[in-house]
C-alpha cells in the first residue's frame, strides 16, 4: 500500500531534517553532541563555535540546497522531456559552468579575486542558457533541447579538455581535476550568500512547471489543448536549471547522479505523477546528498574523498539495479 | 449556435499545401465526421483550427487566448501518449485541469465528471490501473475518457476509433453523438466510412487539402464520389434506415 502523499512529505522531510543534524555533528574536529549544539546555539566556546557556526553549517546548508536543487531540477527535466534517463546535466548547463570555474583556475583568476570561481561559473551557466534558448528558441520541441543540451555538454567538454591538456602547471592541471569531482569541503557562507539567491529564483520557475508536466503526460499536442503555453513551459524550465544548477555546480563542482537518482526513486511512491514528484525529488535530492556528504567524512576522513565520487560510486551501480528491475518489469 | 468557424483556413507543411484554404462552421447538435483519404489534411485541418500548428486564414478556436481556447475546445491526437505509469483515474482526470484553479483540489464536480466519462468509455474497472499497463485499445479508451472530462463544448478527435473492438467503436461514436445531442458538438477524422454514415449529421470529405463534399453522409458518401476521391468500388445499401457502406474493390 502507497502512502499517502502528504505523509511521503513529512517522512522525507523528516528524514532530511535528521541528516541535516547528522551533518552538523560530523567532522575532524570530534565534537561531542552537547557541545556541538551548544557551540553551534548559545556560541559557547570560541573554538567549538567557529567549527560549528563556519565551516559545518555552512556545508550543511549547503548540502540541503544543492541536493534539492538536483532532485527538483532532475524530476522536472525528466517531467519536460517525457524520459526516465534525463538528468540536470543533459541541457549543458552543468557542463558550461564547469567550463567557466576551470577558466578562472586556468587563468589564475581564481587566487588573484577569491570568488572569481563561482562567479565565473555562474556567468558559465548563464550563457548556457542564452545558447540553449536561442538553439531551441519559442517553437522548438522536446527534441531539439535534448539536442541543443548534447551539443552545448560536448563543446564544453571539448573546451574544458583543452584547459587540461594546456595548462600552464600541474598544480592548475590537479586543481582542475579535484574542483570538476564535486565537493563541499571548506565552503563558507559567502558561498552560500553567493548561490542561495540563484537557487531559490531556479526553485521558484521550476515549481510553477508542475501543472504543464502533468499535462505532458499525454503528450505536446495535447498538453497545448489543456491550455499549457509550452514556450512558457520551456522558459521556466531552461531558467530555473541553469539559474539552480548553474549556482550549485559554482559553489560545489559536478555532483552526478543526485539528479538521476531522486526522481527515480521516489517516482512510484507519488504515483508518476510528475507535478508531486517535483517536491518529493527535491527531499529525496536534499537526502541523498547530505547521506553522501557524511559518507565521504566517515569512510575516509583523513583522504578528502570528493563528493561527486562518490555519488557516482553508490549511484552507477545502484542505477543498474533500477535498470534490471525495470527490465524484470516490463518482461 | 456556432461553435467553430473557420475562414480560408490553409496549412503548410513543409513544402506541401496541408490544408487549402477552407471554410467552414461547426454549430452545436452536430456530429461531423472528417473523412477523406490518407494525406488529405484531416489532421492538419483540426491541428491548424486548433492553433497547435502555424495556419494562415482565421479559425475561432485559434484567436482564443490558451486557457480560454482549452475550456472551449477538447482535442483528441491521434498519436496516443501516456508517458507515465499514472493511474487511469489520473489520467483521465487531466481533462479537467483548464477547468480546475492552479493548486486547488478536484471539486465533486470534477470528480463526477471524471466518473461518468470513465463509465462512458468502460475503463471505469481499471481507473486504479496504471494506464501504460493497460491494452492499446484499452488506453484507447482511456485517453477518449480524458478528452470526454474536459465538458467543452466541442471536441475533437483525430481518428478516435482506431484500433478499437467493434463494441467499443460502437461505444465511442455513440459518446460523440450524446455530446451532439445534449447540445455541444464534436469533429472526427474516420476512416470507417459505415460508422461516419451510421452517427454523424454531417460529413465533410476532404481530398488534396480541400473540401470535396460537405452535407448530410447520404449526399456526400456516393459511388461515383467514393470511386474519384478514395479510388474504390463500394457497396451502398440501406438498412433498417441506416446507410451501409462497404468497400469491396479498388478501381482502376
Amino acid at each position: 500500500m502507497r502512502l499517502p502523499y502528504p505523509w511521503l512529505l513529512a517522512a522525507l522531510g523528516l528524514l532530511v531534517a535528521a541528516l541535516f543534524c547528522a551533518s552538523l555533528l560530523i567532522g575532524p574536529a570530534g565534537l561531542g553532541l552537547a557541545d556541538g549544539l551548544a557551540a553551534l546555539l548559545a556560541g559557547r566556546g570560541e573554538a567549538e563555535t567557529l567549527v560549528m557556526r563556519e565551516i559545518r553549517a555552512p556545508r550543511a546548508v549547503l548540502g540541503l540546497m544543492i541536493g534539492a536543487t538536483l532532485g527538483l531540477s532532475g524530476a522536472a527535466l525528466q517531467g519536460y522531456l517525457r524520459n526516465p534517463l534525463a538528468e540536470p546535466g543533459l541541457l549543458g548547463v552543468t557542463g558550461a559552468a564547469s567550463l567557466g570555474a576551470v577558466a578562472a583556475i586556468y587563468t589564475g583568476l581564481s587566487l588573484l579575486i577569491p570568488l572569481a570561481l563561482p562567479l565565473m561559473a555562474l556567468g558559465g551557466a548563464a550563457l548556457a542558457a542564452l545558447m540553449l534558448l536561442g538553439l531551441a528558441g519559442a517553437r522548438g520541441g522536446a527534441l531539439t533541447l535534448i539536442l541543443a543540451g548534447v551539443a552545448l555538454s560536448a563543446l564544453c567538454g571539448a573546451l574544458t579538455a583543452l584547459a587540461l591538456n594546456l595548462s600552464p602547471n600541474p598544480f592548475a592541471a590537479t586543481e582542475i581535476m579535484f574542483w570538476m569531482m564535486g565537493s563541499l569541503a571548506d565552503r563558507s557562507w559567502l558561498h552560500v550568500q553567493l548561490a542561495a539567491p540563484f537557487m531559490l529564483a531556479g526553485w521558484a520557475a521550476l515549481a510553477v512547471a508542475g501543472r504543464g508536466l502533468d499535462a505532458l503526460t499525454l503528450g505536446e499536442d495535447a498538453a497545448a489543448s489543456l491550455g499549457v503555453r509550452l514556450d512558457r513551459l520551456r522558459l521556466a524550465l531552461v531558467l530555473g536549471t541553469a539559474a539552480s544548477v548553474g549556482a550549485a555546480t559554482a559553489v560545489a563542482g559536478g555532483v552526478g547522479f543526485v539528479g538521476l537518482v531522486a526522481p527515480h526513486l521516489l517516482r512510484r511512491a507519488v504515483g508518476a505523477r510528475p507535478a508531486r514528484l517535483l517536491p518529493a525529488a527535491a527531499l529525496g535530492g536534499a537526502a541523498l546528498l547530505l547521506a553522501a556528504d557524511i559518507a565521504v567524512r566517515l569512510v575516509a576522513p583523513e583522504r578528502d574523498l570528493k563528493l561527486g565520487v562518490l555519488t557516482a560510486l553508490v549511484g552507477a551501480p545502484f542505477f543498474l539495479r533500477l535498470v534490471l528491475s525495470t527490465r524484470r518489469g516490463l518482461a | 449556435m456556432t461553435l467553430l468557424t473557420l475562414r480560408a483556413l490553409s496549412v503548410r507543411l513543409g513544402a506541401r499545401d496541408a490544408v487549402r484554404s477552407v471554410t467552414l462552421r461547426v454549430e452545436a447538435g452536430e456530429l461531423v465526421g472528417l473523412v477523406g483519404p490518407n494525406g488529405a489534411g484531416k489532421s492538419s485541418l483540426m491541428r491548424g483550427a486548433l492553433g497547435l500548428l502555424p495556419a494562415g486564414g482565421e479559425s475561432s478556436l485559434a484567436a482564443l487566448p490558451a486557457r480560454e481556447r482549452a475550456r472551449a475546445a477538447a482535442w483528441l491526437p491521434q498519436s496516443r501518449e501516456i508517458a507515465w505509469p499514472v493511474t487511469v483515474e489520473t489520467l483521465v482526470a487531466l481533462g479537467r485541469l483548464p477547468r480546475r484553479i492552479p493548486g486547488a483540489p478536484m471539486t465533486d464536480a470534477d470528480r463526477e465528471a471524471v466518473a461518468r466519462a470513465m463509465a462512458r468509455m468502460d475503463v471505469a474497472r481499471f481507473a486504479d490501473r496504471p494506464a501504460t499497463e493497460l491494452s492499446g485499445g484499452e488506453q484507447a479508451r482511456a485517453l477518449i475518457a480524458r478528452a470526454l472530462a474536459q465538458e467543452a463544448p466541442l471536441t475533437l478527435a483525430d481518428e478516435p476509433v482506431a484500433g478499437l473492438d467493434p463494441a467499443h467503436q460502437l461505444a465511442c461514436m455513440e459518446a460523440f453523438a450524446a455530446l451532439a445531442a445534449g447540445g455541444a458538438a464534436a469533429m472526427a477524422s474516420l476512416h470507417d466510412l459505415g460508422l461516419a454514415a451510421r452517427f454523424c449529421t454531417r460529413l465533410v470529405m476532404l481530398d488534396r487539402g480541400r473540401v470535396v463534399a460537405d452535407g448530410p453522409p447520404e449526399a456526400v458518401l456516393t459511388a461515383a464520389r467514393l470511386r474519384e476521391v478514395y479510388g474504390v468500388e463500394s457497396f451502398i445499401a440501406r438498412e433498417a434506415g441506416a446507410l451501409v457502406i462497404q468497400p469491396l474493390s479498388r478501381s482502376r
